[in-house]
Parts: C-alpha cells; structure tokens; sequence
C-alpha cells in the first residue's frame, strides 16, 4: 500500500501520526452517531469491525456535511446583503439565517452534486405563489 | 435548530411523507438530525425541509460511497476487510473534485495524505457536537432459526445423491401421502354401502315374505301391515340418517312397492286382475283410486291414527289433494300437513308406506270431513 518515495523518517512520522489521530478518534463523538454509518456502511459492502474507521467515516462525513454547509452560509448571507439592500423593510424574517435550497444547490454544484430545486415544491418563498395559499 | 417560518406550518404533512419512505426511516431520520445539528453548528438558526433532506441524502449518499470504494480498494488488494488506507483511498477519490493538498503527486504516502490532514485539522478546530439521541444498534437483526441439516441431526440422507449439509427433511408425515386421509374419504361410503346393503337385505325378506303373504293370500293384510311397519321402524331406529338417500331411483326399492299396493289392493278390492295397471291408476286418478280405498280404510283408521301417534306418517306432497276437494278439506289438510312435517325426518325413505299413509290420510280426511258435515248437520 505504501508506494512513497520519501524517506524513512517522514514515513514513520506520518504513520505516527495517522495511528495517533486514529487513536485520537477513540475518544472522539461525531455528531453522525455511529450506528447510522455503521447502518449504510454495511449497505454498500463495506466490513470492518474497528469502531476507529467507522468514526473515521463520520468525521469525514461530518466535515463534508459542515463544509457544504459553510458554503450554503454564505450564499445565504451573500443573498441576503443583496436582497436588503432592495427591500430592507419587507421581512423581518429574511433576517434570520435559513437554509434553503437555492443555497444548498449553489453550494453542492461546487461539490459536483447537481441539485435543481424542484420548481413547483411550494417550498420557497421565492417561488412567487401567494403566501395566503400556502399558510395552512 | 428551530423550525423554518413557514416551514412549520407544514408539519403535520411530515409524517404522512415519513410513511412513503418505507423500511429506511429510522435511519433517514437520524441523518436528517444529524445534519440539522451539524448546519446549527455552523450557523443556521432555520431550514427548509427539502434543503435538510437533500442535503442529508448527499450526506448518506457520502457515506455509502465512501465506504463502496473502501471496500473496492480493499477488494483490488485482494482483502475482505477494509482497513484505513482503503478509506483514505476513498476520501482522496471523492474528494478529487475540490483538490487536497497533494493531489498532484500520484505517488504519494496514504499516511501523508492531504486529506487526512484536513481531517486531522477539522477534528481539532470543529466543536464537538454530540447526536442528540441515543441510537439503539439497527437493524435489529433477527436470528433466523434455521432447518438442522443432516449432519446435525446425525440422520442418513434418504438418497445417496443428497449430500448431508442440506437441511434435513421436515417430518414425514408432513409431506407422506397421508393414508389417514384417504381412510377418511372412503370410510363413510363403505359404511354407507353397507348400510345399504344391511337395508337392502331387510327389504329384500320383507319382499319374500310379503310375496308368499300375496301369493298365499291366507294371512290377513293387517297382520302384515303391521309387521312391516315394526320392521321398518327398527330400519328407521339403527340409522335414520345414512337411510335417507335411498329413497328413490333405486332399482331394489321399485319392485318393494308392488306388494304393498297387492296388499292395499287385496284389502280393498279383488276386482281388478292386473295388479300392476291398478297400481298405476292409483298413481294417477287419486280420486278414482280413493272410491274403493275408502272403504277398507275406514275399516283401518284406527291403525293409521296410531302410526301416527308413534311417528311413522309420511312425506307426501299434501298439494295433491287440493285437487278434487272442496275447501273444507284444506284446513283439515294443513293440520294433517303440519303434522307429517314433523315426521318428516323420522322415516322418509319407504315408500310403500308414503302411499300407503297417503291412502290412508286421505281416508282419514274424507272421513274427518264427512264427519264434519254431520257435525255441521247436526249443527244446524
């Protein structure tokens, strides 16, 4: 597995390294519980009974997840600079930081994930229906 | 992570959704909070459902194939087992699109790598956020209790071609063509076939005897009346059930009933030579037939009102005498009808006494209602 061409001290740093943030991981609880990767790890075949690499799975899910969610944060702050600027009276609500798709897709396109926001999902109040029709 | 503005509006529809989903739900939901924690984590106060839920399914959809090319990497190396650089591998493969540090050198240490890095980084800066609930292990996996093969019941294999490691064979019995059965079905018509021969045998002595009783001529018909009716009420008493279907189109029974039509037609009158042609007519004309029946059954009255009383009245459709009748005679008729109803059951399958009663009853009306005339004369 090891095909570097590096010197012996480096490899053996960095192997000490990746067994110490394994090890690290032990003591560490993602947000993602480890019974759902657990769950759709064995979905798609995978078979590993250390709990270390099922919690390297999170952690790397975790980060994805927070990146992706980083970037909807901004397209949503980015959003709504533009947008007050217009109307600053019209919603207090818009103050508020929401996910919504329009973001979300923005930020996923970046990710190689092509999410189209489903044009008549009545649910965005950007989707121009009348918000009296659609509060019930 | 509080609810959307309008979102929360829909949420009664939320789990009608949930129901679509099918078997997953468990862990869709769970993804589902986890990623509102970890977006909550990062700033969002709000969300739209539809957001949260692609965005969940991306995470899912991460995790599933993160672990599809661990378990690829693990397979190229000729391992079953994942271990971390399969996984390494896999995040480096996915996370090609947006580039790491050192993605360019295709050489590159797994131990080294710019992921696991960023990783490592991630780790120590992000908050730790715990799930908010504890999940049960899932899917509960149920143990399937399995057929014990051969081998372990230490059983041969009924056949040299069925090796042992193949479950066992249920119980015989289970699968046996079952002999029980089969017993059962044909059990109740030999029962009946002997039954019927059983009758038949009766029959066929109270034939002999009622044929040298005709032939004869010596003995009185009341005498023999009266020996059939106990005989046939014994028949009656071994099995009133299993007799029942021999009532007609046998081909025993027929030739039974000339005699006793010899017998009625001996009593009445000797008039006529050809016994069968008078029996025929005595089908047919009830009313010619009842000219001369009256006689020798006013004579027996007393007889059949007694048979009655022990049960033997029969099953004859009273529609017959409505014919010639006058009104009167209905209301006599219907009690009488009444009556055999009951009977019915007890003895429906001699038919020498169905015409025998018949005669008998419709002596027995004509005389009721003759004798209400003489009452109604006496009335008047």
């Amino acid at each position: 597995m090891n095909h570097n061409q590096q010197p012996g001290d480096g490899t053996h740093e960095d192997d000490a390294a990746l067994s110490d943030f394994l090890a690290s991981l032990m003591d560490y609880t993602p947000t993602i519980p480890d019974e759902l990767v657990e769950h759709y790890l064995a979905k798609s075949g995978f078979q590993c009974p250390d709990v270390r690499l099922i919690r390297l799975v999170a952690v790397a899910t975790q980060k994805f997840v927070a990146e992706v969610a980083t970037d909807a944060l901004q397209q949503c702050k980015a959003r709504q600079a533009a947008v007050v600027k217009d109307k600053r009276d019209k919603q207090q609500k818009d103050k508020r930081l929401i996910l919504t798709m329009e973001d979300l897709s923005r930020a996923l396109r970046e990710y190689g994930v092509n999410v189209k926001h489903q044009e008549y999902f009545a649910d965005s109040p950007s989707t121009g229906m009348d918000p009296a029709s659609r509060d019930e | 992570m509080s609810d959307g503005g309008r979102e929360s509006e829909r949420e009664p529809e939320k789990p009608a959704r949930q129901k679509r989903a099918g078997g997953d739900e468990l862990a869709r939901a769970a993804s589902r909070l986890a990623v509102a924690q970890i977006c909550e984590s990062q700033g969002f106060q709000t969300f739209q459902h539809s957001a949260l839920e692609t965005l969940s399914d991306v995470a899912v959809r991460y995790i599933y194939d993160i672990g599809k090319t661990a378990n690829f990497y693990a397979n190229l190396s000729g391992r079953t087992e994942c271990n971390a650089f399969d996984i390494i591998q896999g995040l480096e493969d996915l996370g090609l699109a947006q580039g790491f540090l050192g993605a360019s050198d295709i050489e590159h240490c797994l131990a080294n790598s710019g992921t696991v890095k960023e990783l490592v980084q991630y780790v120590d800066e992000a908050e730790k956020i715990p799930f908010a609930y504890s999940l049960p292990q899932f899917p509960v996996a149920i143990d399937r209790k399995l057929t014990p093969s051969f081998l372990q019941i230490g059983e041969e294999p009924p056949g040299e071609h069925i090796p042992a490691w193949l479950p066992a064979f249920p119980d015989p019995s289970t699968y046996a063509p079952s002999s029980s059965r089969i017993e059962r079905s044909t059990e109740p018509p030999t029962a009946k076939i002997d039954q019927e021969s059983r009758n038949r045998k009766v029959e066929r002595s109270l034939l002999n005897l009622h044929q040298r009783l005709a032939c004869s001529g010596l003995e009185g018909p009341s005498v023999v009346n009266h020996g059939d009716a106990t005989k046939a009420k014994q028949a009656v008493g071994s099995n009133p059930f299993l007799a029942a279907p021999l009532q007609f189109g046998e081909k025993e029974v027929s030739p039974v009933l000339l005699p006793a039509k010899v017998k009625l037609l001996n009593e009445a009158t000797m008039r006529n030579p050809s016994m069968e042609n008078h029996g025929r007519d005595n089908h047919v004309s009830v009313l010619e037939a009842l000219a001369p029946d009256i006689e020798a059954m006013e004579i027996r009255l007393l007889d059949s009102e007694e048979k009655e009383k022990e049960g033997l009245l029969n099953s004859r459709p009273a529609v017959q005498f409505k014919i010639g009748i006058g009104r009167k005679s209905l209301g006599t008729m219907h009690d009488l009808s009444l009556q055999k109803k009951s009977f019915e059951v007890t003895s429906p399958w001699f038919g020498r006494e169905n015409e025998k009663d018949d005669k008998k009853m419709r002596a027995e009306k004509i005389l009721k209602e003759s004798m209400g005339h003489t009452q109604e004369l006496g009335h008047l």
